[in-house]
């Protein structure tokens, strides 16, 4: 469980790293594509309740830190927000984890697709508080696109980080509610 | 709940808070110690991208030049792959005695830097550059082009740095207007479709007579900018209930440009 746990932290930390070397994609009006919330969501559901607060904890984190510029006056979404940002489709996810547990692939498949599904919600989140930081609230399609793009593009990447997750999870002998493989 | 449980949310809400409630300069610090970890990757991945997009260019000349000799066939294919790149041999050195003569002839000591990476975060325009406190930079340095203003240091590691853009919302630089004695606020828009938005000039007069083609020139305010940088050029000026606002094209394309010049000090 912890070489599983300290494997997806590592991939999160990868994921974001990575992201910097990912164009947007302008024909979604410059989504993002976004690896880190699938892996997070993956371990939603497959970590127990005390590891996946950690792992909120470390990706929220690292989101803040490598996304957001900290500057030295007052910043409008300081290191740390994300943090709880991320903690709300994650618990959401981790209440689903019974389903994960049946480990039947179609079951895994529509998980995956819940997640992507929660993935605009982070960037919602974070629009929300900006936009209330700045006190300047406006919507126009650029936007719509900034918060479902990532969505659905996560709809087509989730599955498959989730179907190398789990083969990655039993080769470091995590099998959450399968018997211990002999 | 179990017992194990209360105390795990227990201990995660405390961590929360703490990291929260830490200063901004300690998490400044945190930021750059992370992208200093990360600094090897970046470069390498810029170098990698730099090597990829002169295949991709070259690739792209080879097709253009194919078509061109389907189209003229009595032309020496080989004798146009040569000229089209001294042509670019010739872009290439123009562009870097640009940068020299404005290096030299700025009033400021200037810093080269080579963007190493272009954030694709959602809400914020930024990019890490190939230099930080080892050569002196400091947050709060503007940097610049031999065109304009490009933005300033947020976060410092020993050799990266992070420079929030000015196409960013939360990058305000106070600007005037050239030939006015109009004075505003210059900001960058929150999402874009593309990687070189329009600027935004607030609290400008409502009388204010603003031209298409007019200079915006930072006013010196605040401190991290110096007076009389070029941020761009007004594309239109509307007067609202209160205040004047005008749209700005950038003097830099943001989307383009590979290196940039930190400003250190005053000459």
């Amino acid at each position: 469980m912890i070489p599983f746990f300290f494997t997806l932290v590592f991939l999160i930390f990868g994921s974001f790293v990575f992201q910097f070397f990912l164009p947007p994609v302008l024909l979604l009006n410059g989504a993002a594509i976004l690896f880190a919330p699938a892996l997070y969501f993956y371990g939603c559901l497959s970590l127990p309740f005390p590891l996946m607060l950690a792992l909120t904890f470390v990706t929220g984190l690292l989101n803040d830190l490598f996304m957001i510029p900290q500057v030295k006056s007052h910043a409008d979404y300081t290191a740390g927000v994300s943090i709880l940002v991320y903690l709300v489709p994650g618990l959401i996810m981790h209440g689903l984890k019974p389903l994960f547990l049946r480990h039947r692939w179609e079951l895994h498949w529509l998980l995956a697709e819940i997640g992507a599904a929660l993935t605009p919600f982070i960037l919602v989140a974070q629009y929300a508080i900006i936009s209330i930081e700045r006190t300047n609230f406006f919507f126009n399609d650029v936007i719509v696109w900034r918060i479902l793009g990532p969505g659905l593009i996560s709809l087509l990447i989730a599955p498959c980080v989730f179907f190398i997750l789990t083969p990655l999870s039993h080769v470091l002998g995590y099998r959450p509610g399968l018997p211990l493989a002999r | 709940m179990k017992r194990t449980s209360i105390a795990v949310i227990g201990i995660f809400a405390l961590l929360v808070i703490l990291v929260l409630l830490l200063p901004q300069s300690t998490k400044q610090q945190m930021q750059g110690a992370l992208f200093q970890l990360i600094s090897p990757i970046l470069r390498t991945g810029a170098s990698v991208g730099h090597e990829l997009g002169g295949v991709r260019g070259g690739l792209k000349r080879l097709d253009e030049l194919e078509r061109e000799n389907q189209q003229l066939k009595f032309e020496n294919e080989q004798l146009r792959a040569a000229n089209s790149l001294l042509k670019n041999l010739e872009a290439e050195v123009n562009r870097l005695n640009r940068a020299l003569g404005f290096r030299e002839q700025s009033p400021f000591k200037l810093l080269p830097a080579r963007i190493n990476s272009r954030d694709s975060a959602t809400w914020w325009n930024s990019c890490t550059i190939a230099c930080g406190s080892k050569d002196g930079i400091a947050p709060d340095m503007a940097v610049v082009t031999e065109n304009g203003l490009v933005g300033k240091v947020t976060t410092v590691g020993k050799d990266v740095a992070l420079v929030l853009l000015v196409s960013d919302e939360s990058l305000r630089v106070s600007v005037s207007i050239e030939g006015t004695q109009e004075q505003g606020i210059v900001s960058g828009t929150r999402a874009s479709s593309t990687y070189a938005p329009d600027l935004r000039i607030r609290f400008l007069s409502k009388t204010a007579k603003l031209q298409p083609g007019m200079k915006v020139l930072t006013a010196g305010a605040g401190g991290v900018f110096p007076s009389g940088l070029v941020v761009g050029t007004v594309k239109d000026f509307a007067a609202k209930e209160l205040e004047g606002i005008a749209t700005v094209t950038p003097a830099v394309d943001l989307a383009e440009i590979q290196d940039v010049f930190v400003i250190i000090r005053q000459k």
